[in-house]
């Protein structure tokens, strides 16, 4: 009951995420851990950093905010009318304004010259691999969403440049009573396969080097099983359609470079259906809302989640200049896809009147990449505030403390979840993404589709980071921005399956 | 020992135990043996294709240690209809494993099975509403009443009233808004036109400027607005009255709502010679009034040259 009860108080603040695990996260946050790591006594002892670093650069601090954290800008519009969203809205603003100026700290973090923290790498590398080791009990909940688990923490540790091959055995071992005779992965042993749980264990197979571990024929023969008449795809069988199967299935089709033709026994075959992409595009463009947003499922409501599943499920079936203008209305998608850039906190939000939270980071500072090759624009001119993410990530997201780790904000706990998609956020903040229009969309030889394997990435330049006020030992590495890892790794996995068939 | 294990009436099963994969698996959790005992019971069950009471009481079980256990529903939802099991029944139990545990996919997907096989919705407006007590943005509540919708038929059953008094509530919640365009525009495809008919499309201006003038600084209304513009194709000029309400660049307190001047710049590129004047609204939006926007408001201005004016091109 207790758990009931914490998980309805948080209903206000709790954002929908991609997964059932993702929901469940936020009740896992709620859930009592084994150890306390807000102790906040015991921080002094680990503190690295000089006293009160750059506490006398505060006053100069205050000029040097970026103007949309100035009172004048922030104090612009108030409507009188208070509501339960904008209620929750002040809170969040009232505990994330003080981090964002400067004038709180987040204790035991060190500060860099310009009065930002620093990318806490050690603790967050130490934060991860503690979801590696046995959980406690009360994460029963997510023993169906395990899978992610492994992609979170090992997919986590790849971003923070840690050697994740030393995984590869394990992961191996434990994925395999995952994997069903019929094909895909399900979140545990003795369970149906499922989209989520496949995906996810292909990236973290992917970064730890293990993909040998796939039955890439039955992998196949049950994607046939989830495609749908309308072109779409369902999680599971006889489980829901929505947007996230069309991304999931795709991305393992694509990496693996399994065939496109659906397998003969595919009921979608009786439709008159015949590849994996047949009748796709247009289904994605059927979750294109009145908002311009993309919403799980045609006609439900705009969600960052969901929009950057269709980006990138659009730019695995064809190169991005060319499917995303075609299924979607690419202006009517960025007008919304700014207007969730949350004011003044810096961060996204998943939809219009929500709450920031550190997770869109990814789900919607990762389609910048995309929606800029579909516009063809340049790395010289930008579409939204990567300093206003940055510094959301940095100063609110972080876990004060000695355990490490990323939250959603700063009345929320840490977890795998947020950690990795922060990183990737902060990532698609940090680096230059280029696709080369030249390069080929489909694999002559196995009719591979090769779309997504035409990025390349560059890192900031000083004066870049000085704009951000940030320094060269912030930067994430570049994250795939269709793939959701390291480019090196998803060099690495098209070589292994070049040579195609079953 | 266990519950199971002890019991005469699971006695002819050989539970199937876990199996970790290695001595050393990652992230195994530990969870209780009641757990435990319950899966392996499941996974033998599931080998045989058993669908029978005990099975249902077993997905009970299990469901309530762990609600997110998608394979324990399809499960359960198959021995429901192998059984021929009460569906009323079925929603009773469903209705406070709902209120335990809401934010859920699968409960609300086989919530939707159930009721779409029983082939009633009384009582599911309702009960949806109740949810909403709870979290009134909750997507999967809201996805489910959009299917009730469709399924029964309820276009005209009091919906749009329920939008009203929801956005009564709280005019920011962007679901509420998303479902009212759903009814509104939801049956294009059987011939009842929504914002294409001016009568409607009427209307619904309406609704949104009322919403506007409670909360300017609200970005749903806005976007609804800008859906219709959208979708009707009606000129953005007959909306400058509105616009110049909330965003009028004369008067030094005068924009109350960057949206409105995102929306005035859309309206002035629209006009003749308007684009000068248009782009002083995004130097503005720019500038002082949404800075964190500012590379997407020069973007904008940007396209000004090009003729076409930014967010009110046709939808595809």
């Amino acid at each position: 009951m207790a758990q009931q009860q914490e998980t309805l108080r948080r209903e206000d603040e709790t954002e929908d995420t991609l997964d059932e695990a993702l929901r469940d996260g936020a009740r896992i946050e709620e859930l009592p851990s084994d150890d306390s790591d807000d102790d906040f006594e015991d921080v002094d002892e680990d503190f690295t950093g000089p006293p009160f670093p750059g506490k006398h650069l505060l006053k100069q601090n205050d000029l040097d905010l970026p103007p949309w954290l100035k009172p004048e800008t922030f104090a612009l519009f108030h409507d009188d009318l208070t509501t339960t969203t904008s209620e929750a809205q002040v809170k969040v603003t009232a505990d994330c304004l003080p981090l964002l100026t400067g004038k709180e700290r987040l204790n035991g973090l060190r500060y860099n010259k310009y009065g930002i923290p620093h990318l806490n790498r050690e603790k967050h590398v130490a934060f991860l691999k503690d979801w590696l080791e046995p959980l406690p009990a009360p994460y029963v909940v997510i023993d169906a969403s395990r899978p992610w688990v492994f992609y979170w923490t090992i997919g986590g540790l790849s971003f923070l440049e840690q050697d994740v091959s030393v995984y590869k055995q394990r992961l191996m071992e434990t994925v395999r009573p995952l994997q069903n005779p019929y094909g895909g992965f399900g979140g545990g042993h003795g369970q149906y396969s499922h989209l989520a749980g496949t995906y996810a264990c292909i990236l973290a197979l992917a970064a730890a080097g293990g993909l040998e571990a796939v039955d890439r024929k039955g992998l196949w023969h049950w994607l046939g099983q989830m495609k749908q008449s309308d072109g779409g795809f369902t999680m599971s069988k006889g489980a829901e359609e929505d947007i996230r199967g069309a991304y999931c299935a795709m991305t393992a089709i694509s990496l693996l470079n399994l065939p496109l033709d659906l397998p003969p026994d595919a009921p979608a075959r009786k439709a008159g259906l015949n590849t994996f992409t047949d009748r796709l595009g247009e289904w994605v463009g059927r979750c294109q809302t009145y908002e311009g947003g993309i919403a799980g499922a045609p006609t439900n409501e705009a969600h960052g989640a969901y929009a950057f599943c269709a980006l990138a499920c659009l730019s695995i079936i064809d190169a991005p200049h060319i499917s995303i203008p075609k299924y979607l209305d690419v202006q009517a998608l960025l007008s919304w896809l700014s207007g969730i850039q949350t004011t003044p906190e810096g961060g996204f939000a998943g939809r219009a009147n929500k709450l920031v939270d550190a997770c869109y980071s990814h789900w919607v500072g990762s389609c910048w990449a995309l929606i800029q090759a579909a516009l063809r624009i340049g790395k010289t001119q930008d579409l939204w505030s990567r300093e206003g993410l940055i510094r959301y990530l940095l100063c609110c997201a972080q876990q004060q403390g000695k355990k490490g780790g990323m939250r959603d904000k700063p009345s929320a706990r840490p977890d795998a979840y947020h950690t990795l998609y922060s990183l990737s956020g902060l990532s698609a903040a940090q680096n230059h993404y280029s696709y080369d229009y030249h390069g080929p969309s489909q694999d002559g030889e196995n009719g591979r589709l090769t779309a997504a394997f035409n990025w390349s990435a560059e890192g900031p330049s000083e004066a870049e980071l000085a704009a951000w006020k940030i320094e060269q030992e912030d930067v994430v590495i570049p994250i795939h921005p269709v793939f959701v890892l390291p480019l090196d790794v998803i060099e690495r996995t098209k070589q292994q399956f070049q040579k195609g068939g079953l | 020992m266990g519950k199971y294990s002890e019991d005469p009436a699971w006695a002819d099963i050989v539970p199937l135990p876990t199996d970790e994969g290695g001595p050393n698996p990652l992230a195994a959790i530990a969870y209780s043996d009641e757990y435990g005992e319950a899966m392996s019971y499941l996974r033998a069950v599931m080998a045989s294709n058993e669908f029978s009471p005990r099975v249902l009481e077993l997905t009970d079980d299990l469901i309530d240690m762990n609600p997110a256990h998608y394979t324990v529903w399809l499960y359960r939802a198959q021995c429901i209809f192998e059984l021929k099991y009460p569906l009323e029944d079925e929603l009773a139990w469903l209705n406070e494993t709902a209120l335990a545990h809401q934010k859920n996919y699968q409960i609300w997907h086989h919530r939707n099975t159930i009721v779409d096989k029983l082939g009633k919705w009384q009582g599911e407006a309702e009960f949806v509403e109740q949810m909403f007590e709870l979290d009134a943005k909750n997507y999967h509540v809201w996805s489910h009443r959009q299917w009730l919708v469709k399924r029964f038929g309820l276009w005209e059953e009091g919906e749009l009233e329920f939008t009203e008094r929801m956005l009564e509530k709280d005019v920011r919640n962007n679901s509420a808004w998303n479902h009212r365009w759903y009814i509104v525009n939801g049956r294009e495809a059987e011939g009842v036109r929504g914002v294409t008919h001016e009568g409607i499309r009427m209307r619904e201006i309406e609704f949104a400027r009322k919403a506007i003038a409670k909360a300017p600084q609200n970005a749903s209304p806005w976007s609804y607005l800008r859906g219709i513009v959208r979708k009707s194709g009606m000129p953005l000029a007959s909306l400058k009255e509105l616009v110049l309400q909330y965003a009028d660049t004369s008067k030094p307190d005068g924009v109350k709502s960057s949206h409105a001047l995102d929306l005035l710049a859309d309206v002035l590129a629209e006009g003749a010679d308007g684009k000068q004047q248009a782009s002083e609204a995004l130097d503005l939006l720019s500038t002082k009034y949404d800075p964190i926007r500012k590379n997407y408001w020069e973007y904008r201005k940007g396209l000004l040259g090009g003729g076409s004016s930014a967010s009110t091109a046709t939808a595809a």
